[in-house]
């Protein structure tokens, strides 16, 4: 098979884009082994993650929190916990992660985030992007860490996707970077065959930058748009996922995760996704809520790895949020903005079954400015072990400027 | 007699001195001469029909009600009734104190991201608008960081960018300095003896004057290694000159109600103020200029001000960059005599104006055609402006800009929107232009539909008349290429009878040729 990208794109030229000459052409990888398909979902609003994974039976969190807020015995107590003596549930709405924790698929690292915190869902978000971790350096990072990480230049016609309705800020400044919501409409540009073949004929010939890019911007999405499945009229044919995978109970988070598998099976040289899940910000009324949310995030990812299941050894899927909440709760049944978060590494070279790195406890004097549990886990270090065993080497200082990498969570194995 | 200029290369003309000419604009300047129409742009007047566009505009506001019953639902169409407001009106929006919801907050910013629309489409001060969003580059404040900083952003387009966007730089200088938005943003307000915050002193020698390229970071604190120093006249700045900057500016805050010496509170207007007990008195030295020690109420800040304002290296990187934003490139002659032009200007009240006025009539103007690459912004207007659409703003619009890369009044940095072409061509921007003209030709936003000439009107069009007509008002009239690329693509025969002239049917095939023809290359640059 030969192998196939963007530039190849190019020098077909305009015949190959207004014609269904490129369907039969595949990525399929350079000889090595493909780079581990990296998939980053936010949980934007804030997560609690105290209570989607509970220190159930440290007495200072049982003494801060009405029982609401906390996972009670209906949840599933994790084995290999963050702290000794401490029982640590995962969430009652979360029956596939639990599958996966048990499986040794998945890891949990608590007390997660930024390290110099910022109680802004902005800030902290924007941050995250960029790979930073304090706010002068917000003021000139002007590019997202994975815009910095080399993996656009690694990967196929179609490297860098955003299941969203804009490419993630993890990826500014990468000009390949693409976002698409939805495929069941297709992947063209808006205007249906007329104006693709406008298009075309427009972008086909001619030289100077924006000429360019627009003919990698047609075959990139080309490319997407020829790999579906289309029935007689020419309509999309509905995604249909594999084995026993089913993303009716993922909410919102449902279609993005499904054009992410869609994206992976049409092996189009796919090595990053961003995608996210948001309602997380629960400030009021947070057991009802959570439960939700927490609901659809097990749904969707035990359903994505069902779905991928050919593709789970060369695959990691990193979820994160801005921050965590308050220990105690407000007066409307809900956490206010936090410190320490949760994070979670899922994949078939993951270390998983365990919940990785430190624990600061939640004693007032442990807690960060006497209210919040505190980072211990820098953000960084999760994606800095992350890239290393996707890429097999460690990303350059430039990826996460300022940040020396800590001991090893150990993430992955080998 | 004034020679012809081509009307292609008036367009162009047009379009980075503005937002690009209305049907028929560029013949008639074309013969008037263009340097009648630029003295005319350099000191703009009234502006009625904008005025009176902004008083009808009705932008739509929606939101639920709140969980609590602190508010109730809305959903209106609501006047823009808060563009004119001064700042002690604005603060209450983000103090907190009356429950209400985020869009109420950040109304204030959605208003002037609806004016700033109806501006760029409208304004017979075409020139004023473009050199107006050069400064909000420039001096960027991010109005989406925090609705309190959405409240600011009447005040500061109003009141501190506009009335100097072709004034004195050392006076827009000081506006921006006690600027609301400014203090917030780089954290200036909290700034205070002992420990200053160096946030703002650092963007002002390296983003708002003096530029990067005259940081001498290598003499970290020797300021007597600087070239010139001895004589007073470095030619660079160091570490050490926005750290004592910095200090001159403590004490440079804003009435947000913060307590001063544990005896009274400033009230909270959100308006500049001065506190003398947060000020460092004592000396300072600033590009090797020895401050006296307790000079008076805001003396050292208007110092440092003088100072970087009247630096050669400010003249120099000020030059370049409206250079650059005009012309596409930087000549090093032309940026040499608009730097001569900027220092012997430095006390005139029409400053930037006679350094806009020498760029623009420079042969390296004119001769710089599709040299720069239209941003979302200047694409969306060129368009409505070109095809006649009547632009009423929406947040559909809004956003569709955004998704090419131009969130209006939010880029995060304070370095401003990017003035380099590649930002605005990745995948998802190109993608993004192509539908933000798609979308304006067909109305998807609800902002108004494209008025075809008057030469699809009196006969029945064909696919062939309208795009060379189309072409024409777009500036391509001397691309056959383009045309043959959209009729070959459209797929109709190119000589039959669209249908009735001013028909529904045939009006929006006309629109959409339009959208069409301006996806051409040629049409995303100037």
């Amino acid at each position: 098979m030969m192998t196939f990208n963007r530039r190849d794109a190019l020098r077909l030229g305009l015949a190959s884009l207004a014609l269904p000459g490129l369907s039969g052409l595949a990525f399929a990888g350079t000889g090595a082994e493909p780079p581990l398909l990296l998939v980053l979902l936010h949980l934007r609003g804030g997560c609690d993650g105290l209570n989607l994974v509970s220190p159930a039976t440290d007495p200072d969190f049982v003494a801060a929190r009405a029982s609401d807020l906390r996972v009670g015995e209906d949840g599933f107590a994790l084995a290999n916990g963050a702290a000794p003596g401490i029982e640590f549930r995962l969430h009652a709405a979360a029956p596939a992660l639990a599958e996966l924790y048990a499986a040794r698929q998945l890891a949990v690292v608590h007390a997660a985030g930024l390290t110099a915190g910022n109680r802004s869902h902005f800030v902290a978000i924007d941050m995250m992007d960029r790979g930073i971790a304090d706010t002068a350096a917000l003021l000139r990072t002007e590019t997202g860490w994975l815009a910095r990480c080399g993996r656009a230049q690694a990967g196929g016609a179609v490297a860098n996707v955003s299941a969203a309705a804009t490419p993630g800020g993890e990826f500014h400044g990468l000009a390949s970077a693409l976002a698409l919501p939805d495929l069941s409409g297709g992947a063209m540009p808006a205007g249906g065959p007329q104006a693709a073949l406008v298009l075309a004929n427009l972008y086909g010939a001619g030289t100077g930058a924006v000429a360019d890019a627009g003919r990698e911007a047609l075959a990139a999405l080309t490319i997407i748009d020829r790999k579906l499945t289309r029935d007689g009229a020419g309509k999309v044919v509905a995604y249909a996922p594999e084995g026993k995978a089913n993303y009716a109970a993922a909410g919102e988070l449902a279609r993005p995760l499904q054009v992410l598998a869609q994206l992976v099976k049409m092996e189009v040289g796919l090595t990053t996704a961003t995608l996210d899940l948001g309602g997380w910000d629960t400030h009021e009324n947070q057991p009802g809520r959570l439960r939700g949310q927490v609901a659809k995030l097990s749904a969707g990812l035990g359903a994505l790895w069902e779905d991928l299941s050919r593709w789970q050894g060369r695959m990691a899927v990193v979820v994160t949020s801005e921050f965590g909440r308050r220990l105690r709760s407000n007066k409307s049944n809900g956490t206010d903005h936090g410190r320490g978060g949760i994070a979670l590494v899922l994949g078939g070279t993951v270390q998983g079954g365990r919940m990785a790195g430190g624990w600061p406890g939640l004693a007032t004097d442990q807690l960060d400015e006497h209210v919040d549990l505190a980072v211990v886990n820098d953000y960084r270090q999760i994606m800095t072990e992350v890239l290393t065993a996707a890429d097999g080497r460690a990303p350059a200082a430039s990826v996460f400027p300022g940040f020396t990498p800590r001991a090893p969570l150990g993430l992955f194995r080998g | 007699m004034v020679t012809p200029i081509d009307p292609t290369v008036m367009v162009s003309a047009l379009s980075r001195a503005g937002y690009g000419p209305r049907p028929g604009e560029a013949a008639e300047i074309a013969v008037r001469g263009f340097g009648a129409w630029v003295e005319q742009q350099l000191y703009p007047k009234d502006d009625p029909e904008v005025e009176t566009r902004l008083t009808a505009l009705r932008l739509r506001i929606k939101y639920g009600a709140a969980p609590d019953g602190a508010w109730a639902a809305v959903d209106e169409a609501r006047p823009l009734d808060l563009l004119d407001r001064p700042m002690e009106a604005l603060w209450p929006l983000a103090d907190g104190k009356t429950k209400m919801n985020g869009a109420e907050r950040h109304r204030p910013r959605d208003e002037v991201v609806a004016a700033t629309l109806v501006r760029a489409v409208h304004s017979r001060w075409q020139l004023r608008e473009v050199l107006a969003g050069f400064w909000h580059d420039h001096f960027n404040v991010d109005f989406f960081q925090s609705d309190t900083l959405a409240t600011t952003l009447p005040v500061y387009d109003r009141a501190v960018i506009r009335p100097h966007c072709l004034g004195n730089f050392r006076k827009m200088l000081e506006a921006v300095a006690t600027s609301t938005a400014m203090l917030l943003y780089l954290s200036n307000r909290s700034s205070r003896a002992g420990a200053a915050n160096e946030n703002y002193g650092r963007e002002l020698f390296e983003l708002h004057t003096l530029g990067r390229d005259a940081y001498l970071n290598d003499r970290y604190d020797r300021w007597r290694d600087v070239p010139g120093a001895k004589d007073g006249k470095p030619q660079g700045y160091i570490d050490q000159d926005v750290y004592e900057a910095a200090r001159a500016f403590t004490g440079w805050t804003i009435e947000d109600g913060a307590g001063v010496d544990g005896k009274r509170r400033l009230p909270e207007t959100g308006r500049f103020t001065y506190v003398e007990s947060w000020h460092d008195g004592y000396q300072k030295r600033v590009l090797a200029t020895e401050f006296a020690p307790f000079a008076a109420p805001q003396a050292d800040g208007r110092q440092v001000l003088d100072l970087v304002a009247a630096h050669p290296a400010t003249a120099r990187h000020l030059s370049a960059k409206l250079v650059h934003r005009l012309v596409g490139e930087q000549p090093d002659k032309l940026v040499a005599a608009a730097t001569a032009e900027w220092r012997k200007s430095a006390d005139a009240p029409d400053q930037i104006a006679r350094v806009v006025r020498l760029i623009l009539l420079s042969p390296d103007f004119m001769a710089a055609k599709g040299r720069r690459l239209r941003r979302p912004l200047a694409l969306a207007a060129a368009f409505a402006r070109a095809t006649g659409i009547d632009l009423a703003p929406s947040e559909g619009l809004v956003n569709a800009i955004a998704a090419c890369g131009q969130r209006l009044f939010g880029w995060p940095t304070p370095t401003g929107l990017p003035d380099e072409d590649a930002a605005f061509l990745g995948t998802q921007a190109m993608r993004g232009r192509w539908a933000l003209l798609l979308g304006l030709a067909e109305n998807w936003w609800g902002t108004g539909l494209p008025a075809a000439p008057a030469a699809l009107r009196g006969t029945p069009p064909t696919p062939h008349t309208a795009v060379a007509v189309w072409l024409e008002a777009l500036g391509m009239a001397d691309r056959p290429d383009v045309a043959m690329a959209v009729l070959t693509g459209l797929g109709w025969p190119p000589d039959q009878v669209l249908g009735l002239p001013a028909a529904p049917d045939t009006e929006r095939k006309l629109a959409r040729i339009a959208a069409l023809c301006a996806m051409a290359p040629a049409f995303q640059g100037a």
